[in-house]
């Protein structure tokens, strides 16, 4: 069972004037990966064991750079260098899921001998040629594809699905195991080829990480752990409303945005406020579109951010109420987003009592039930926006009914939202598994909306216990930990 | 246009390649022609996305049943938004104007009357089927597009109190198997039982072939509604309950009895709220009649069928019905005075015909209130494709506070010089306007009347949080918007 990843660009090799293959082919590697999807539908189970291909490339201190997805989920790594039928097991040195990034390296020091290490350039300019090498689909040779730099941009990265980044679209096609190869230009790596349209939605269009993320992912592991990118964890709007900028105390001209939402817990809240109209990011002037001057060129407000670390500050000089202040913000990673991202490489979190099932809700989750619950999918998808993080740390709901006479009259209540057990409100899944260690001659289980709790007697309980357990293959209880 | 033409086409050419057909008796339908009129009711539905204009008019088709009393029974769904309304006698095809008599959308019902009061001279009026049960057999009468009258065998298969579509009530309902065509422009469709009129048809499923009919029960309380000086309509307790079968529940509710229902919501403001039924009170008899662990009890015409029966079809608005409930061990009697559903009170109305919606633009914004039929503009998924705060808001309702009147939202943005920069906001639950908090349409239109130092200042639940216009600018600037987008009148506040 072999995926490809996706991954674009185009072959032209007739045309291919410099960097020669042969070059690169000193390397490139392919990565062959062997991973177990868990599984949100029977959380207990070990999970379905699945595989696919990718591709990498050697850089500098014997380590191989390739995509977050090529690796994740991952249980056992080989890589295989051109000219060389012998595959090496690898282990992985960091991932960052957020901007589709990793680091692999390869124990036997036999492996980094004869190979040499590619280095990294700059942005290049939109036109110019680049060139794709890969192992995609269509044969299991090295395969270069090439292409021009047709728009440089901030893109969704699909990975993780709440991520966007600077990226570096080309028209050479990326297909399903381009993932992880590196794009050329004058022998020097500008980016990782890492996702595309499919055919059936749009023609040449793939897409690479362009070097200031990767250099920033570089960058971010040197102290031997990955931070993932900080958060400003806050809302803008352009401000060009002319009567909006009088009501707030600015004059003609076209600078400033103004914040809408600040989101609690984050790292700007109580520092900055809605209303707020943001003038200027460590001394450079916000346009009333959002844009900075970086260089001469206009770019989001968010990249002078997407440059920082954990730890930094950013410093803005803002208006509020007319007059003028400065603000200093630390940044760090934020909680609530990461409910909504794709996870990976995470156990499913699960309790079962009474043969009833309680998962928190995230996107894993949401991918695999796909639930139609009109409440639920509000919860989930409407969780930071309505600020439904602020009553609840999680949403945890009754996922599934593994049926016996004890819960016959449970199945009315799946996905819904479990707000209180006896009493106690759930916060989190953590809550739910407490609740049912406490002593009690009953369990009442509140879910949100429904006027009547469900109700489990431990007596009950005991007696159905082993029979659930062993009738359905449960495995295990619980589990709390990603 | 192009359809019709198609039809003419074929007419001719069906008629030419038929060979001569063989003389035959046609079969007799179950009730007499004269007891049918066909009804052409001309519609226009309103644009609740443009809430000042109109859709394009529609036509729609039904077979009416005569009633006594120069009277014409129909579905309150064929004249909905009509414009015009015609009969036409099936026969002769001899046709009056006619105008709506009484009509109440929570049970699908109307009665017609035709302007020309000699036009159903030779009518033989129909009545209501008495005494039906499950197994028994019926017609269904169905208008062909060439005007003919199609007959369908149809036969009971169960009796059970449903929700009506149009508004959360609850009253009896009469299943049938039967297997129909799904004929174009037949919007109702009586159905009949030994000469007399069983139902009117409200859905079909074309895949199980069931159809729900609207029974002559539910048609005797509507006519004889109609009848009082003030047509009252449904009552309701305003109640939600749950069964009480999990013996694990029965034993956490102290319910020792055999029956006995868990009440899971008692609506603010209803009469079961006033009479002082609460939520948890177990009811164990309705109107002396015990009540099982579904909610049924057990009726001498139909047999087991819910409870709800007794209050919502049976009695009339103001009738007073006995409760004994269980609360706190202890039994006890609650009488409860039903009364009619009070829709104004309502959050979100759960549908709007016959009026236009209502709506205040505001320097371009448009502001209007939630209501189902707003939502509905998204087609028929449009619980999942329009807003899914609005959503939320009409489906989850009747959690939210008593006191949290209508949602306005920003429903659009009309693009003008004083809403630069708005162009792409949608769907923005209002707070507030110059600092006035906003329960309905009235509120805005009152803000707007005291600008805060020149500005308009208009707040949101959601991002961005508030907006600002030029006070001044947006009055000058009103005859250029309405010319602009050729809006008639920039507010709507009519209606109610």
């Amino acid at each position: 069972m072999f995926r490809f990843f996706a991954c674009a660009l185009c072959a032209v090799f007739l045309l291919i004037p410099s960097s020669p293959a042969a070059a690169v082919a000193n390397s490139l590697v392919r990565i062959e990966e062997t991973s177990q999807e868990p599984n949100y539908k029977a959380p207990w189970s070990t999970g379905e064991v699945t595989g696919g291909v990718g591709a990498g490339f050697i850089i500098a201190g014997n380590r191989i750079m390739t995509n977050a997805h090529v690796v994740s989920n991952a249980r056992f790594l080989t890589i295989s260098k051109e000219g060389d039928p012998k595959p090496y097991p690898a282990r992985v040195l960091f991932v960052a899921h957020d901007c589709d990034l990793a680091l692999l390296t390869v124990d036997n020091p036999n492996f980094f001998k004869n190979t040499t290490a590619l280095d990294f350039g700059g942005i290049p300019i939109i036109e110019s040629l680049v060139s794709v090498y890969g192992y995609p689909i269509g044969g299991d040779r090295l395969s270069v594809t090439r292409g021009v730099v047709s728009r440089i941009d901030f893109q969704p990265y699909s990975h993780s699905g709440v991520d966007s980044h600077l990226t570096i679209q080309i028209d050479a096609a990326i297909n399903p195991g381009n993932s992880g190869g590196p794009v050329l230009q004058d022998g020097k790596v500008i980016g990782v080829a890492f996702q595309g349209y499919s055919g059936d939605v749009a023609q040449n269009v793939g897409y690479m990480i362009p070097t200031p993320v990767i250099r920033r992912f570089l960058k971010d592991v040197e102290d031997g752990h990955y931070d993932r990118y900080v958060d400003l964890t806050l809302s803008y709007h352009p401000l060009h409303n002319p009567a909006m900028r009088q009501s707030l105390g600015l004059t003609e001209g076209n600078s400033g945005v103004f914040v809408g939402s600040v989101y609690g817990g984050g790292v700007a809240d109580g520092i900055i406020l809605p209303g707020d109209v943001l003038l200027k990011i460590d001394g450079l002037p916000i346009a009333s579109d959002g844009t900075v001057s970086i260089e001469g060129d206009p770019v989001e407000m968010a990249e002078v951010v997407e440059r920082k670390f954990k730890g930094d500050k950013v410093n803005f000089e803002i208006l509020r109420d007319r007059k003028p202040l400065s603000a200093s913000i630390a940044l760090t990673h934020s909680w609530p987003f990461t409910l909504q991202a794709n996870a990976y490489n995470e156990k499913p979190r699960f309790v079962v009592f009474g043969g009833l099932v309680f998962q928190p809700v995230d996107a894993n989750f949401i991918a695999e039930h796909n639930p139609d619950d009109l409440r639920l999918r509000y919860l989930f998808n409407q969780f930071i926006t309505q600020n439904i993080y602020r009553e609840r740390a999680e949403i945890v709901v009754l996922s599934s009914i593994l049926a016996d006479p004890i819960n016959a009259y449970a199945p009315d209540f799946r996905y819904d939202v479990v707000d209180k057990i006896n009493g106690q409100k759930i916060d989190r899944i953590d809550d739910v598994a407490a609740a049912f260690k406490k002593e009690a001659d009953s369990y009442v289980i509140e879910m949100l909306g429904q006027g009547r709790p469900i109700v489990l007697e431990r007596k009950e309980v005991e007696e159905a216990r082993k029979r659930i357990l062993s009738r359905y293959g449960v495995l295990t209880e619980e589990n709390l930990q990603k | 246009m192009k359809s019709l033409t198609a039809a003419l086409l074929l007419l001719p050419l069906a008629i030419q390649a038929g060979t001569t057909p063989p003389p035959r008796e046609k079969a007799p339908l179950s009730v007499s022609n004269d007891s049918l009129v066909r009804v052409n009711s001309t519609g226009q539905a309103f644009d609740f996305f443009r809430p000042w204009s109109k859709k394009a008019p529609f036509m729609r088709r039904g077979l009416g049943v005569v009633l006594p009393d120069n009277q014409i029974l129909v579905t309150a769904e064929v004249v909905a938004n009509h414009t015009y309304i015609e009969l036409e006698k099936s026969a002769s095809a001899e046709k009056s104007p006619a105008e709506v008599v009484v009509l109440d959308y929570a049970c699908n019902l109307a009665v017609l009357k035709p302007l020309d009061p000699a036009f159903l001279k030779n009518a033989k009026p129909l009545l209501l089927d008495r005494g039906a049960q499950v197994g028994d057999k019926a017609a269904i009468l169905q208008l062909e597009s060439n005007g003919l009258i199609a007959e369908t065998p149809a036969t009971i298969t169960t009796i059970t109190v449903a929700g009506y579509p149009l508004d959360h009530l609850s009253l009896l309902t009469f299943r049938v198997s039967a297997p129909l065509q799904s004929r174009e422009g037949s919007f109702t469709v009586p159905a009949v039982r030994n000469g007399n009129l069983l139902g009117l048809l409200m859905r079909y499923d074309a895949r199980s072939q069931t159809a729900d009919l609207i029974p002559a029960p539910v048609i005797a309380h509507f006519l004889a509604d109609a009848k009082q000086a003030v047509y009252s309509g449904f009552p309701r307790a305003g109640i939600a309950f749950t069964a009480t079968r999990d013996p694990q529940f029965r034993r956490y509710i102290g319910l020792t009895e055999d029956g006995g229902v868990y009440l899971t919501e008692v609506r603010p403001d209803s009469p079961a709220e006033k009479s002082g039924l609460r939520k948890g009170d177990i009811i164990l008899a309705v109107a002396g009649k015990p009540v099982d662990q579904d909610g049924n009890y057990d009726n001498a015409e139909f047999g087991e069928i819910s409870f709800s029966h007794l209050t919502n079809t049976l009695a009339k608005v103001g009738d007073t019905v006995e409760f004994t409930i269980q609360r706190d061990g202890k039994r006890q009697v609650i009488p409860v005075t039903l009364g009619a559903m009070d829709k104004q009170g309502l959050v979100s109305e759960p549908h709007i015909f016959d009026t236009q919606p209502r709506y205040v633009i505001l320097g371009g914004l448009v502001f209007q209130e939630l209501s189902r039929p707003y939502l509905q503009e998204w087609g028929s998924g449009w619980a999942k494709d329009a807003p899914q705060r609005l959503v939320y808001l009409d489906a989850f309702q009747n959690e939210l506070p008593t006191d949290r009147g209508k949602i306005i939202f920003l429903s659009q943005v009309l693009p003008s010089p004083n809403t630069l920069g708005y162009e792409n906001l949608d769907h923005l639950v209002v707070t507030k306007v110059n600092g006035v908090e906003i329960k309905s349409l009235e509120d805005i239109a009152k803000a707007a009347a005291s600008p805060k130092d020149g500005f308009h200042r208009i707040e949101f639940e959601q991002d961005p949080g508030f907006i600002a216009l030029d006070a001044a600018e947006v009055e000058t600037g009103e005859g250029q918007l309405r010319q602009d987008y050729g809006i008639p009148a920039l507010e709507n506040l009519g209606g109610r």
